[in-house]
């Protein structure tokens, strides 16, 4: 019985002891949850924050332009009696570009991706994985330069007038790849940024072939289907939302890049029908010029900008929602 | 041989040499951007080019040391302020927010802020601070560069954190252990390798970051730590010496592209190999 | 009077009950109850034993006795819980306190990602300050008493995951007792381990029952057998029986329990 009450009593003040050690970790607690939640909300507000800071450094240049500034294609930030700004041709520039950039780096991202799970030796899979992965590190103004200094000069001399000379005189294409070929230029663009959303198409491909059940390739293989048969029957259709997905992620990197492309498109405001003029998109607009420029001019390029995050927004968005069914029907 | 399966083994063969070719071609463009940033790149190099300053056009030395150390400094302060953001806003999806729409919702907006154009970034930061401070200062540099690393730390703290197995924080949780002892000491512990890489992978992805800068730290000839005025930074001050028709400045141009490739493909291997490292254990 | 005689009756009971559980139900969300209105103590330094097939509610029942449900949401629990007499299922109980009076051992042995020392002296530390030589002292007996310091005690400072499965479980064990529980939980402690481990924490078990009140959730008949003094048969979220060991294996009241036992379903 004495034995008892002791170990009761000792076993009260263990208690004790406990409730205020547990006591001085409450306050502690609250704050560290608390400190989360806001980083959390934190990246909410930095989308909140561009929505606002853009809308308030656009809208001069929305009062003064209005939906004209879609149509208008003239860029004469000096006219007199008012600046006279329109947005069409960086828009154009950015849309062609993209679409070439993606016409070009999809073939090849999904060929790589293949290569990678279905030809690739082991051993060397990660070694050209880890390579294309690369070349989306390298900084964006790197290909910027290697294009000017290099791809461009290459591309004017060889492969430009050798499409020039190929369809001269042919209706329609004969005035998409007219001359004169040059270092600058929509097409050159396209290239560049072509190789540069290359490794994304290929990491998502990839990643989302790796989903395909084995067992479905298995059967495939077991019913004597070569291996280009097993991933245009099986792969391809098993995966299709969320190659689609990666190709919109791509998309969306490709409408938005700067560097790279402000060094090779020429920035000509003048929208040209062939992909070898000169040219401008959106942010190489406003890296050429956003930073010596007031007052109107300044808040038409703001404009451009908020075009540009709205449009990525959309497709980026469109993308996420087709990868997040990619996942559901994994059962992720 | 049957002629058809022929016929569908040579479809095959074509498809797959296709695929090569394809791998060839993407190998290729990594092969020659780096052939050309080291043939350009180790032209120019010396010792000087970490010890002196970025010299005034037409002379012939001079260095980049005040524009690396602009860029280290900008670097710094972004991944500074970005990586504890994206930690704790990852810890919250991963943990507190585990199932709630809150998550879902930051979770979607975070993946778009993670590929959204930087130089819209640029464009915020630019409405957001340098107008309200009155002119281009490197603390606006940071702040853009912090902007864009968050969300990738945030994407890949959240990542992390869900693979670490829920067994262990409810053995943590059943000694009684405070939600903020198992997040701190258990779950970050589990993940470290994991975080870090994403640290990383952050560190790599805005200090190549050229647009944000453009119109934030702007860029500077001469040696300055201030953080209110203008800062030289790598990339700026590449893209302003590149088109300048002195030999000098496009020699420095290219030795800084080198630097700047090379630092952010070492940070990037780096990173992968600690993964790596992580999934073979 | 004769109220009384009851309430002297009921406090002679308590003096032995450590947990009772009364009238508790259990949702995973949903209507759908996972435990429907269990009655049944656990008495204090005995060895309870839940068995029954798979998703019978026995190892809910056990999250429910540490509230380790509270972690998830929706998940919610109706009825009472008593500990000592006081209902732990009330919102105002914390959390924590509950956690560090009542232990959990899982299925699968969940060191810590530190050294063996730490995996142990982590818990000590949340409660009590104590001296460095103090503590050692903590980390020593908790070892010896999970039957592990011999085995580890010339390599306390490498990492928890080195050891072997049966080595990990008992590490967790270690921790466990080292924070001075009162009742200790295992969640199918031996169901990943080889039979020799089992062996050792079924022996470990049946020694720490000198000191603790220990339910134990298990697959294996036998070893609820071996190591426990009551059993509880569980099925489709109800209590199907419970009495002592000897006589659930021997001659059960139940035909459900008689069936599972001698292995007509389960």
């Amino acid at each position: 019985m004495a034995d008892f009450s002791v170990s009761d009593s000792s076993a009260a003040a263990a208690d004790a002891a406990r409730v205020r050690a547990l006591a001085s970790f409450k306050a502690g607690d609250r704050l560290f949850q608390g400190l989360t939640t806001l980083a959390a909300v934190t990246v909410l507000l930095v989308l909140g924050g561009i929505i606002i800071s853009l809308s308030i450094g656009a809208w001069p240049a929305i009062s003064a332009f209005g939906l004209d500034f879609l149509t208008t294609q003239r860029w004469a930030p000096n006219a007199r009696p008012q600046a006279v700004l329109g947005g069409l041709g960086p828009i154009y520039g950015t849309l062609i570009t993209s679409v070439i950039a993606l016409i070009i780096a999809v073939p090849a991202g999904l060929g790589i991706a293949v290569f990678l799970t279905e030809l690739c030796p082991q051993w060397l899979r990660r070694p050209i994985g880890v390579a294309v992965e690369l070349l989306a590190g390298i900084p964006s103004i790197i290909y910027g330069i290697w294009g000017f200094f290099v791809l461009g000069p290459w591309l004017a001399d060889t492969i430009e007038p050798a499409f020039v000379n190929a369809f001269e005189g042919v209706p329609i294409l004969g005035s998409i790849f007219d001359g004169p070929a040059s270092n600058l230029s929509l097409f050159n663009a396209s290239l560049v940024l072509a190789i540069m959303i290359l490794p994304f198409v290929t990491a998502i491909s990839r990643d989302v072939f790796s989903t395909v059940p084995p067992v479905l390739k298995e059967a495939a293989y077991g019913l004597g289907c070569t291996k280009w048969e097993v991933v245009r029957r099986v792969v391809v259709p098993f995966t299709r939302v969320g190659v689609i997905g990666g190709i919109m992620l791509a998309l969306g990197r490709a409408l938005g890049e700067t560097m790279a492309v402000t060094f090779v498109i020429g920035n000509s405001f003048r929208i040209s029908g062939s992909i070898f003029a000169p040219g401008t998109t959106i942010s190489a607009a406003i890296a050429s010029e956003f930073a010596e420029s007031r007052d109107l001019h300044q808040s038409a390029l703001i404009l451009l900008g908020l075009l540009l995050f709205v449009l990525t927004f959309f497709v980026l968005a469109a993308a996420r929602l087709m990868l997040m069914r990619l996942e559901r029907k994994q059962g992720v | 041989m049957n002629p058809l399966y022929a016929r569908r083994r040579r479809t095959s063969t074509v498809a797959m040499a296709l695929c090569v070719a394809a791998t060839a071609f993407g190998l290729a463009w990594l092969v020659l951007i780096l052939a050309t940033l080291f043939w350009n790149g180790l032209a120019g190099f010396s010792l000087d080019v970490f010890t002196q300053m970025t010299p005034p056009p037409n002379t012939s030395d001079g260095g980049l040391l005040n524009a690396i150390v602009g860029s280290l400094i900008l670097t710094v302060l972004g991944i500074g302020v970005g990586a504890p953001i994206g930690l704790l806003a990852g810890t919250f999806m991963a943990e507190y927010g585990r199932y709630s729409k809150l998550t879902s919702l930051i979770r979607f907006i975070n993946d778009i802020l993670l590929s959204a154009p930087s130089i819209i970034i640029g464009l915020f930061v630019y409405g957001a601070i340098v107008v309200p401070m009155g002119g281009f200062s490197g603390l606006a540099g940071a702040i853009a560069l912090a902007v864009i690393a968050l969300p990738v730390v945030v994407r890949t703290t959240e990542d992390m954190l869900l693979l670490v197995p829920i067994q262990l924080r409810e053995a943590a949780a059943a000694l009684g252990m405070p939600r903020s002892h198992v997040i701190k000491r258990i779950t970050w512990q589990a993940a470290r390798t994991g975080l870090i890489t994403g640290l990383l992978l952050a560190v790599a992805r805005i200090s190549g970051e050229t647009a944000p800068l453009l119109f934030t730290a702007l860029s500077n000839q001469f040696w300055s730590v201030d953080l209110l005025k203008t800062m030289a930074n790598l990339p700026v001050t590449i893209n302003n010496f590149i088109n300048n028709p002195d030999p000098n400045w496009k020699r420095l141009a290219w030795s800084g592209a080198l630097i700047i490739t090379m630092a952010v493909l070492a940070l990037n291997i780096l990173a992968r190999s600690l993964s790596a490292g992580r999934q073979s254990k | 009077m004769n109220d009384m005689s009851i309430m002297e009756s009921t406090r002679a009971v308590q003096d032995d009950v450590k947990v009772a559980i009364k009238n508790l139900y259990f949702y995973y969300g949903g209507a759908k109850p996972s435990l429907k209105n269990i009655n049944l103590s656990l008495s204090t330094n005995q060895v309870t034993a839940f068995i029954g097939p798979s998703g019978c509610g026995k190892s809910t029942l056990l999250r429910v006795l540490n509230r380790m449900y509270d972690l998830y949401p929706n998940q919610r629990a109706e009825g009472e819980v008593l500990l000592d007499g006081e209902n732990i299922l009330t919102p105002k109980q914390d959390l924590n306190l509950l956690r560090a009076r009542i232990g959990m051992v899982f299925q699968k042995p969940t060191p810590f990602p530190m050294t063996i020392y730490e995996n142990i002296a982590f818990g000590i530390r949340l409660y009590e300050k104590l001296p460095k030589s103090e503590l050692n002292g903590r980390v020593e007996k908790a070892l010896r008493d999970a039957a592990l310091w011999n085995e580890v005690k010339d390599k306390l400072n490498a990492s928890g995951l080195s050891l072997s499965g049966g080595q990990q479980q008992r590490l967790c064990i270690a921790r466990t007792v080292a924070i001075k529980p009162e009742v200790i939980l295992f969640d199918e402690p031996c169901s990943a381990l080889d039979p020799i481990s089992t062996a050792k924490v079924e022996e470990l078990i049946d020694e720490l029952s000198d000191k603790y009140t220990i339910a134990i959730v298990t697959h294996n008949m036998q070893q609820a057998a071996r190591v426990s003094d009551m059993t509880a048969f569980m099925y489709l979220g109800e209590l199907i029986e419970f009495d002592e060991t000897t006589k659930m294996f021997t001659s059960p009241a139940q035909q459900r329990t008689q069936d599972y036992i001698t292995g007509r379903f389960g």
